[in-house]
């Protein structure tokens, strides 16, 4: 049988003597597409930082492709193929977008440590960074400064540095926040289109697009699971209900 | 990333060209002096701007590197016994593990802790030598080294040992160009500006610093050096504060990130602390209104700060409106 991608038991973790994520405990398996539904508040971003290595629990045990990676830092876990995007868009926005997605796919290589190398004669790597501009449709913008793109165009951007890294577990915060119809459409698309054996857990607010994404869903209230199950079960529970309508 | 413009070749050719005919320009040995204080200037701010410029990480110990491999090199080929070349390389490598050791101490914290950390060194290395007299002189410093001869040129000639500091200036800018360029310099860029992000991307940050930390270290180390046999005297001066100080002053001054700046901002503070010193008593009061005036008109530094107000020129000349200004000069009304 093989290891789900993501194991996570008995997760807590208290800021100062606030619980954020409370015992969680669940398992993605490999290939599934996790929905992490919840009110602001819930924990969501917080269990996502855990499981990226941003700080480490409190207490319990969070396993990647059954690795345990508790103890390891965010960097070890990128290196045992998993990837992330952020809720708050965070790039290099000085550089071009080509550029972000070579420090994206450099990350992985033993030349991020090579101090003599020249980066700009890596004919290759910017060729690939190319090709993943491309693939989320933004070969045209791959010499302009991120600085002078626009909200949508950065969010594909994240989601093509994820993509970058080849990853087997992929984490989208929030990936169509802040954007408009079209371009959540784009968004949706480009979900969609990622092949089936990355597993991805996805944080999202807008119900509609997540649940035509889903294959589990998992409700999240004052850092605890409270639902758990397909989109028909989770929709039907009065759990989901009352989290989101209060009663 | 930084591209190589024309206009920056052809300035660089120029500024080679006249760095190479400076000694006949000048025609005076206390000039040429002068001009050998900033090449050893420039190498010291050059590396510290690897840290502060491109790694983010303002530090006010790195007077540390020039102390100790001046003391390290006079000691060694002057007390110790060592020839030239051993004395030499023996400071740069100890000075470059010292580096090692105040890195991992250092990146222990980030911002102000490791500006506090990097300055607590710093002092803890001038009390020493300050203090451990036996040692190192105490206050009256430590003196007795020689020039080297290399292939039997006389580096007491004031003329040839500008051009022997000459050739580590061109090294430290090459190396630290082709370093800036390079994965570890990239890298290091990244940390700079979104450090969570790198980590997320793979990268482990705080090897990349502590990587960079030591490769500053070692150019602050042969900065070291050529101060040793320039002044054939080291004192506790070289390793305090002050002089950590002066040298983040230069960074600034000159823009940090660039890789000229640093040159521009030690020539500016040598000439500063030399030439104008002999007509103005209060240089040190001019040195802060120069400062204060780089803050408020150029707060990226003089070399950035030229170039965007030479791109505000461009930009205005090319305009609709300043194309169809009469040739005359007359203001249309």
């Amino acid at each position: 049988m093989t290891a789900p991608a993501l194991e996570v038991k008995g997760l807590h973790r208290l800021f100062g003597g606030l619980p954020a994520v409370r015992d969680v405990s669940m398992q993605v398996p490999a290939g599934e597409r996790r929905l992490l539904l919840g009110p602001n508040g819930a924990g969501k971003t917080t269990l996502f930082n855990l499981i990226a290595g941003d700080f480490p629990p409190s207490r319990g045990e969070i396993r990647i492709f059954g690795e345990n990676v508790t103890r390891k830092t965010a960097e070890q876990r990128t290196h045992l193929g998993m990837a992330r995007t952020y809720q708050i868009i965070t790039l290099f926005t000085n550089n071009t977008l080509l550029h972000n997605v070579v420090i994206s796919l450099m990350g992985l290589l033993k030349l991020r440590f090579n101090p003599l190398s020249d980066v700009r004669r890596q004919k290759a790597l910017w060729d690939e960074a190319r090709t993943t501009l491309a693939l989320v449709g933004l070969e045209h913008l791959a010499d302009k400064r991120v600085a002078d793109t626009s909200y949508g165009e950065r969010r594909r951007l994240e989601i093509a540095m994820a993509l970058a890294q080849k990853p087997k577990l992929l984490l989208l915060d929030e990936p169509l926040a802040g954007l408009s119809t079209d371009e959540r459409r784009d968004i949706q698309r480009l979900l969609q289109a990622i092949p089936r054996d990355v597993t991805i857990i996805m944080i999202e607010h807008d119900m509609d697009v997540a649940l035509a994404f889903a294959d589990v869903i998992t409700v999240m209230h004052r850092g605890q699971i409270v639902v758990e199950g397909n989109r028909a079960d989770v929709v039907a529970d009065p759990k989901t209900r009352e989290v989101y309508l209060g009663h | 990333m930084i591209r190589t413009s024309r206009t920056q070749m052809v300035l660089s050719a120029v500024g080679i060209a006249a760095l190479l005919a400076l000694p006949w320009l000048v025609k005076s040995d206390y000039y040429v002096n002068i001009a050998t204080q900033i090449v050893i200037a420039s190498i010291l701010a050059m590396s510290l701007n690897v840290l502060v410029g491109f790694g983010g990480m303002i530090s006010l110990g790195h007077a540390s590197y020039l102390g100790v491999a001046a003391y390290l090199t006079i000691y060694l080929t002057a007390h110790a016994g060592f020839g030239p070349l051993a004395g030499a390389l023996a400071a740069i490598a100890a000075t470059t593990i010292l580096a090692m050791l105040f890195g991992y101490l250092a990146l222990r914290a980030s911002g102000l802790g490791f500006l506090m950390i990097t300055l607590a060194l710093g002092q803890i290395l001038w009390g020493i030598a300050y203090r451990w007299a036996s040692l190192t002189g105490g206050d009256n410093g430590l003196g007795g080294a020689v020039r080297p001869r290399p292939f039997g040129v006389d580096l007491m000639n004031p003329t040839a040992f500008f051009y022997f500091s000459l050739i580590f200036l061109a090294a430290a800018f090459w190396l630290i160009a082709r370093f800036i360029q390079s994965g570890l310099g990239q890298s290091l860029q990244g940390t700079r500006d979104q450090p969570r992000r790198m980590r997320a991307l793979g990268y482990n940050v705080w090897l990349i610093q502590w990587m960079s930390f030591v490769f500053a270290g070692f150019w602050g180390a042969v900065a070291g050096l050529l101060y040793a046999y320039y002044n054939q005297f080291v004192s506790p001066q070289a390793l305090h504060l002050t002089t950590s100080a002066e040298t983040l002053l230069m960074v600034i001054a000159g823009g940090t990130g660039t890789l000229f700046g640093p040159i521009v901002g030690a020539a500016l503070v040598v000439i500063l602390k030399n030439v104008v010193s002999a007509y103005i008593t209060r240089w040190l009061m001019l040195l802060g209104i120069i400062f204060v005036a780089i803050v408020m008109f150029m707060p990226e530094g003089l070399v950035p700060g030229t170039r965007r107000l030479r791109g505000i020129l461009k930009k205005h000349q090319a305009s609709p409106t300043t194309q169809a200004l009469p040739v005359t000069g007359e203001r249309p009304t």
